[in-house]
C-alpha cells in the first residue's frame, strides 16, 4: 500500500531522486566529529518548534513580558518543559555550532571547493549569536535587563558613529519598551528568515559538493 | 563481510533511525499538544463569598442595588471587575440576590421604581421584582445567588 502510494507520488513529484541525493549519497569514511553539523540542525529544529510554542503565550511588552514568562513556567502544563528546552537548546546551539566550526577548521574543510559553504557557515554563526543576544532580553528580568544594558553599550564603543549605532540598537537612549519590542521582532522574524535561507544554501552546498574526507598524512612519493 | 550481513546492518540502522526519530517526535509532540490545549481545559475558578454590604440598606419589597469589586484572572493579568446585584427582602429576614444581567443576551437590567419592574433597554424585556419574566424575549428569570447574612452584612456566593 505504502509502496504503491510512494510510486504514485514519485511519478508525479520525483521524491525518490531527492531522497537519494539527500540521504543515500556517498560519503567518505568519517568519524563522529562529522555529526556536529547534523546535531546543530537538530537543535535548530528544537529551537524553532519550542520558540513557536512560546510565542503562543509570550507578550513582548515591559508590563507583560516577565509575567507572561512566569505564567508559562508555572501555570501552563508542560510550559516549564517547553521553555526549558528553548533555554537550554539555545546554549547547546551555540556550543554545537562552535564545535562544528572548530572541526571544519582543524580538518581544513573550508578549502576549495567549499569556500562558499564556509562563508555561509560564518554568517550562520553570527546569526546564532544574534539569536542568543536578542533572546536573552526577552524574559525581561533583572539579568536580562542589565545584561542587555551592558551588551548594547558595546555597540556605543566605536568613535564618531558609536553613539548613533547604540541609539539605533536600543531604539532610544535607554533600554525601553521599544528595545524589547525590536529585539523580539529581530528574534522571531529577521533572524529566523535569515537562518533558514542560509541553512538551505549551506545544506545544498554540502550535498552538492559532498563532505570532505578526514585529512591524512601524505605518503612519501 | 558477506552480502547478507551488509543488508541486515543497513536494515537495522534504518529501523533504529526511524524509531529513535519517532520517539523524539512523540516526546516533543505530546507536551506541545498539552501545552497548547492546557488553559482550555481549566475549569473556571472556585466560587467565593462576595461581601455586598449591610443588610439594613435593603428596603422592604424593593430590590436594592449592591455593587462589589471582584478580582478576575485573565491569563497572567489580574483585573478588578465591578459586579452588581439586586437584593430583595419581603420580610426583613429572608433575602434573595439576583444578577443584573439580562438572561436574554447579557445586557444590564435596571430597577424602575415607579413601575415596580426591572427593565432591560436592549430588547425591552421586563422582569418583576422577584426576577420572573413579565414581557420580552428572556428565556428564564434573572439568575439568583446563594445569600448569607453575617453580623448584619450580606454576602453572595459567586465569582
Amino acid at each position: 500500500m505504502s509502496a504503491k502510494l510512494g510510486n504514485w507520488l514519485d511519478e508525479r513529484i520525483g521524491w525518490r531522486q531527492a531522497w537519494q541525493a539527500i540521504f543515500l549519497r556517498k560519503i567518505p569514511k568519517v568519524n563522529w566529529l562529522y555529526t556536529l553539523g547534523s546535531a546543530s540542525l537538530f537543535v535548530m529544529v528544537n529551537q524553532i518548534v519550542t520558540g513557536i510554542l512560546l510565542t503562543i503565550y509570550y507578550v513582548p511588552t515591559p508590563d507583560h513580558a516577565f509575567d507572561s514568562v512566569q505564567f508559562i513556567s508555572t501555570q501552563i502544563p508542560a510550559g516549564w518543559l517547553i521553555r526549558g528546552l528553548h533555554h537550554w537548546g539555545a546554549s547547546a546551539m551555540v556550543i554545537l555550532v562552535v564545535l562544528h566550526m572548530v572541526r571544519v577548521i582543524i580538518y581544513g574543510s573550508y578549502k576549495f571547493p567549499r569556500e562558499v559553504t564556509w562563508f555561509t557557515g560564518v554568517i550562520l554563526l553570527l546569526v546564532t549569536i544574534g539569536f542568543g543576544f536578542t533572546g536573552y532580553l526577552l524574559p525581561w528580568d533583572q539579568k536580562a535587563y542589565w545584561a542587555t544594558t551592558v551588551g548594547t553599550s558595546i555597540a556605543g564603543a566605536p568613535p564618531l558613529i558609536g553613539d548613533t549605532i547604540l541609539r539605533i540598537v536600543r531604539g532610544g537612549e535607554e533600554l525601553s519598551a521599544i528595545t524589547l519590542a525590536r529585539f523580539y521582532g529581530v528574534h522571531v522574524w529577521v533572524l529566523p528568515i535569515t537562518l533558514l535561507f542560509l541553512v538551505v544554501v549551506h545544506m545544498y552546498l554540502v550535498i552538492r559538493i559532498g563532505i570532505s574526507a578526514v585529512p591524512r598524512r601524505e605518503e612519501k612519493s | 563481510m558477506s552480502e547478507g550481513t551488509e543488508i541486515s546492518r543497513r536494515k537495522f540502522l534504518s529501523i533504529a533511525t526511524w524509531s529513535i526519530g519517532g520517539f523524539i517526535s512523540l516526546a516533543m509532540a505530546i507536551p506541545a499538544i498539552v501545552y497548547i490545549v492546557g488553559p482550555a481545559l481549566k475549569r473556571s475558578k472556585a466560587q467565593n463569598w462576595i461581601r455586598l454590604g449591610p443588610s439594613s440598606r435593603v428596603e422592604l419589597n424593593t430590590p436594592t442595588l449592591f455593587k462589589a469589586t471582584v478580582q478576575q484572572q485573565s491569563g497572567w493579568i489580574v483585573n478588578e471587575e465591578e459586579l452588581s446585584f439586586y437584593v430583595l427582602t419581603e420580610n426583613g429576614r429572608d433575602y434573595i440576590a439576583m444578577s443584573n444581567i439580562c438572561t436574554h443576551l447579557g445586557c444590564r437590567v435596571r430597577w424602575i421604581d415607579e413601575q415596580g419592574q426591572f427593565f432591560c433597554p436592549c430588547h425591552n424585556a421586563i422582569f418583576d421584582k422577584e426576577g420572573q419574566v413579565v414581557a420580552g424575549p428572556p428565556p428564564r428569570p434573572l439568575d439568583r445567588y446563594e445569600v448569607k447574612l453575617e453580623d448584619g452584612l450580606l454576602y453572595v456566593l459567586g465569582g
